[in-house]
């Protein structure tokens, strides 16, 4: 038995524009597992990315709530959701998002610093992370706009992982790379999660759906259907079938 | 043209806080200008204009009736003949345009002035004669209309003195009590400043002061001269002949050169004052300014790139920001001069009560054009000195953002080594990148520091205890001044040596003493020098020890070309003595003019016909009673009694009460300024860095945390130059302040500077500007980690 971590009732999300309401997400109803690698699909405008903030804390939803582990976040406000992210989440952007004031190495202590105090056992986390993306000693003393794009995300990674997430949040991770770049940056996620860790990704991209242990497709801002695949393993065509014949079952 | 405009307006519609805070700035910077140049030109122009009005002389001699002319009794000796003489002297000198002599009755006087009193030569005249000279006539300001009573200068009306109420003089050492007619205004005569002052008295009032016998005839000479720059040079011209034919004959004079100074102090003060923090806003002002270019240019790199890909030229976009900058300073520049005017009518107030010469208030267009020419041209040259850059900037670098903000050289504060906290390592991170915020940061911490270095020099030395400045305005002061004639010098000794209230007696008499060759000298003549309570008249050398020793005034030796070891000639009427430069003495009263000798130097020139002592008290005797008991036991031989702290009261409030005024202002300014500066600062960080806090909040940053953060980060430039600031501007200070003073004749100011205001106003500068900063940061809140998402 999978153990839930997050639990969403009636979630639902609205937006003003131009005077009138814009329902992104309605009453979503939504648990996901520790240890799964969750996929979030479906077409632009659909709400993926919404539903992402809203289950990262990094947004409120208008009505419904979230809940993770026992704890319901949706009425935290804006400093309790900073703590909840902070001691809960990693966040992998598409547009990386590193400080560019700040070395590779900083990037990543100043997220981990902010949740732990034991520097030691930090670089020591820091450093098994960097050597299981690639990135090197040198690397690590650069700036991100010293570094290639793979390497920044890779990077990007490390930081999210850092505080040891109970889930990790990736958010096109792969959109502003190259196919061979992305496919690296896939590879890493794939390998956090084959060692416990619970992902969830929001893609329009089949290949890096492809890792995902459950495919949820959204449309006009509800869950329309899902499609488990079970672990990830390299050349497994029927897995891509069972994928593709989900997606154009969804319309896709 | 219309190009630019249209970029403007659209960089003013992204920037409306900024563009406020800027204005504000301005606007004080602005104000604060017009406010000198006001009371700079309109001032001095003002005294002029009542000069020319009233024809006032540029010379003014009160000659005692008394003294005999050589050869001839004193009995035979009228006023008649003693005006036909000076009338000979004055026409023969071919300076002389016109003048007028009148019968007036002259004493050493005395009047209630702000709580204290105010010490001069009374020149007493019936006001009919005064309205109808032909020089130097008096004008009637407000007149009650009483039958018999006196009128007053118009620096009297005060609270206390005021039509239709009694005032009480004490003429000579009698006191006399007379209706307030009126106030008047006579340019040369209005003030205690002036070295004598007129009274105007009904015909009734005056022949009855006559009959009492009170004050002596005297002959009052009024003379306009061909050019008022030799004013100095003609008194002590005509001074020198009336000596020399009237020996012993008391004179009262001055000239346009000490009056149009005097009677202006406070406003030289005032102006000085204001000047300095008008360039000082003004320099803050450009460092904004150019700090907020920069970081114009590097926050729209993109936007730049784009306008010269569509063909802008960088003479465009320079001339854009140089538009926007010009109309920003235009605009706040005219409501910075709107509010001075409107602050003007108070200060107006303020100055015309310790001037005593009406100013009416009026749109004074040069003061206008130069406040604008001055603050648009520092702005021009700024934004074209600070935008320079754009010109170096290839339209592709910029679409790719090619330029960076930061020097990636050096990773300041790793976090795997450093021990400091977070949140300080991150801030000093912050700060060691951002070195334009720490210029501009710096630049008005160090104003602010010699602001309020100076306002606590003011605190300090003139609000809490005057003396330090008393010490350098009035010179020599004592508890109580008697003075006698010569004859009774032996019996007043001994007096005042059975007298167990007298700690300490020393003569101390001032007399007007030529410069061959210059300007006459206002000598000090002391009998020991050793005994003076204020040693700090000499600023350089020492006081006189020997009969061939004089020490002069710093400014004076040095307009003059003499050094310490040099002879001065002085004369006294016809006798004249070399002495050599012992020291160099600074008393602003006498305006950067003045000698000390001592009494055998003097005696070298002429003898004292009356002495005047110092005397110090003991805690419990009071002046006033010592002084009625003098006169009582000595009687006629006694020529006039002072408690001198009465008049060192009156005098000090003027300035106590400006120098809280000022210091109220700088204290005020400075909050403002640097709420302002903080605004400008917090804001465009906020701006440059509104991805790196989207970053950090969706890295579980809270925004109490990145407040805190943001405002520690401006902590080292903030506290660096306020520490250095304050120390600084504490050597400074003084030699500064001399500057300002200059013209008052002080050359070296020796205040003592407040060591636990100057940390307390440090510590409460560093906390203020990090209260302000942690406020302004509070628009963090707003930022949201969406938006990251959204990429907005």
């Amino acid at each position: 038995m999978k153990k839930v971590i997050y639990k969403t009732e009636n979630l639902s999300k609205s937006f003003s524009s131009g005077g009138a309401m814009q329902h992104v997400l309605k009453n979503i109803d939504l648990e996901l597992y520790q240890g799964d690698f969750t996929v979030i699909m479906g077409a632009s405008g659909a709400g993926k990315s919404t539903l992402l903030y809203a289950l990262s804390g990094m947004d409120t939803p208008t009505l419904g709530a979230i809940t993770f582990g026992g704890q319901v976040i949706s009425n935290l406000n804006q400093d309790g959701l900073s703590i909840f992210r902070r001691e809960h989440c990693g966040f992998v952007f598409q547009q990386i998002y590193l400080i560019d004031s700040m070395s590779v190495l900083d990037n990543v202590l100043c997220a981990g610093l902010l949740a732990s105090k034991d520097k030691k056992a930090l670089l020591r986390r820091a450093r098994e992370l960097f050597q299981a993306v690639g990135i090197s000693e040198e690397t690590q003393r650069k700036f991100p706009t010293q570094i290639s794009g793979g390497e920044a995300q890779r990077v990007g990674i490390v930081r999210a992982l850092i505080n040891s997430p109970e889930i990790l949040f990736a958010d096109e991770p792969t959109g502003a790379l190259n196919s061979k770049t992305g496919l690296d940056v896939l590879d890493t996620l794939t390998k956090f999660n084959e060692q416990g860790q619970s992902v969830v990704m929001v893609t329009h991209d089949m290949r890096s759906a492809r890792r995902g242990s459950r495919i949820l497709y959204l449309k006009d801002g509800a869950i329309l259907g899902e499609c488990n695949l079970g672990r990830y393993v390299r050349g497994d065509e029927k897995r891509h079938k069972k994928l593709s014949a989900f997606l154009v079952e969804m319309g896709w | 043209m219309r190009k630019s405009l249209f970029l403007v307006r659209a960089n003013l519609r992204k920037a409306k806080g900024q563009t406020m805070a800027e204005i504000v700035l301005i606007l004080l910077a602005a104000g604060m200008m017009n406010l000198w140049l006001m009371l700079s030109f309109d001032y001095k122009q003002n005294f002029d204009r009542w000069h020319q009005r009233l024809n006032a002389e540029h010379v003014t001699a009160c000659v005692e009736n008394s003294g005999a002319a050589l050869g001839q009794s004193a009995a035979t000796d009228d006023a008649g003949e003693r005006k036909e003489t000076i009338s000979e002297i004055l026409k023969k000198d071919a300076r002389t345009s016109e003048f007028c002599m009148d019968d007036v009755m002259c004493a050493e006087g005395k009047i209630t002035y702000n709580g204290g009193e105010a010490a001069s030569n009374f020149i007493m005249m019936k006001k009919g004669d005064a309205e109808k000279r032909l020089v130097g006539k008096a004008e009637i300001l407000e007149d009650g209309g009483l039958e018999e009573g006196i009128y007053l200068p118009m620096i009297y009306k005060t609270g206390d003195i005021a039509v239709g109420k009694p005032v009480e003089l004490t003429i000579g050492n009698h006191k006399a009590s007379y209706l307030v007619c009126g106030f008047f205004n006579s340019v040369m005569a209005g003030s205690h400043n002036c070295s004598m002052f007129e009274i105007l008295m009904t015909d009734q009032a005056y022949q009855d002061l006559e009959g009492k016998g009170y004050a002596a005839g005297a002959v009052l000479v009024s003379v306009r001269i061909s050019d008022k720059a030799e004013s100095e040079e003609f008194e002590n011209m005509l001074n020198h002949e009336i000596s020399a034919r009237y020996p012993g004959t008391v004179l009262a004079s001055n000239s346009y050169a000490l009056v149009s100074q005097s009677r202006y102090i406070s406003q030289m003060i005032c102006s000085g004052v204001i000047s300095a923090m008008a360039f000082f806003v003004l320099l803050i002002v450009l460092a904004v300014v150019s700090s907020n270019i920069i970081h114009y240019i590097q926050e729209n790199m993109k936007n730049l790139g784009v306008w010269k890909a569509l063909g802008y030229q960088s003479r465009q976009l320079m001339g854009m920001l140089l538009l926007q900058f010009l109309g920003i300073t235009l605009f706040a520049s005219l409501l910075g001069v709107l509010l001075s005017w409107l602050l003007f009518p108070g200060i107006n107030e303020m100055m015309v009560s310790q001037t005593g010469i009406p100013y009416k208030i009026h749109i004074l267009p040069a003061p206008l054009c130069v406040t604008l020419a001055v603050l648009s041209g520092a702005v021009a040259l700024t934004v074209w000195l600070s935008a320079r850059r754009i010109r170096k900037i290839p339209p592709i670098d910029a679409l790719r953002q090619g330029i960076q903000t930061h020097s990636f050289r050096r990773n300041h504060v790793p976090l795997d080594k450093t021990r400091l906290p977070l949140q300080l390592a991150l801030s000093l991170k912050t700060t060691l990148s951002g070195m334009k915020y720490n210029l501009t940061i710096c630049v008005t911490m160090l104003v602010l520091s010699l602001i309020l270095v100076f306002s606590g020099l003011m605190l300090e030395n003139v609000i809490v205890d005057i003396t330090p400045f008393l010490n350098l305005v009035a010179g020599e002061t004592a508890d109580v001044c008697i003075n006698i004639n010569a004859d009774a010098k032996t019996e007043f000794l001994q007096e005042m040596e059975m007298d167990s209230r007298v700690e300490k007696v020393y003569l101390y008499h001032s007399q007007i003493v030529g410069h061959v060759g210059g300007a006459e000298l206002v000598a000090a003549i002391c009998d020991d020098f050793s005994q003076v309570n204020n040693k700090e008249v000499v600023i350089e050398g020492r006081f006189p020890e020997f009969d061939n020793e004089a020490a002069v005034a710093a400014k004076y030796a040095r307009d003059h070309g003499y050094g310490i070891g040099d002879e001065i000639r002085l004369n006294l009427g016809e006798r004249e003595a070399d002495y050599i430069i012992s020291g160099f003495t600074q008393i602003s009263n006498n305006l950067g003019k003045d000698c000390l000798l001592t009494q055998e130097g003097f005696e070298r020139m002429g003898r004292l016909s009356n002495l005047s002592y110092y005397i110090n008290l003991s805690k419990d005797a009071k002046a006033d009673d010592f002084n009625q008991e003098i006169i009582r036991r000595l009687g006629e031989n006694v020529n006039k009694t002072q408690n001198m702290l009465k008049v060192i009261y009156a005098m000090s409030t003027v300035y106590i009460s400006l120098m809280k005024v000022i210091v109220a202002a700088i204290l005020f300014l400075s909050i403002t300024i640097i709420a302002f500066v903080m605004y400008l600062l917090v804001r465009a960080m906020l701006g440059s860095k509104k991805k790196e806090y989207g970053i950090l909040k969706s890295l579980g940053f809270t925004t109490p945390q990145l407040m805190v953060q943001t405002a520690l980060s401006f902590m080292p430039a903030v506290t660096g130059s306020a520490a250095l600031g304050l120390l600084a501007s504490c050597f400074v200070i003084n030699p500064l302040t001399a500057v300002f003073l200059r013209n008052l004749g002080i050359v070296t100011c020796t205040f003592h500077i407040p060591v636990g205001f100057v940390i307390a106003s440090g510590l409460g500068l560093v906390l203020f500007a990090f209260g302000a900063a942690c406020l302004m940061s509070f628009r963090i809140r707003k930022i949201e980690p969406r938006s990251l998402l959204t990429n907005e």
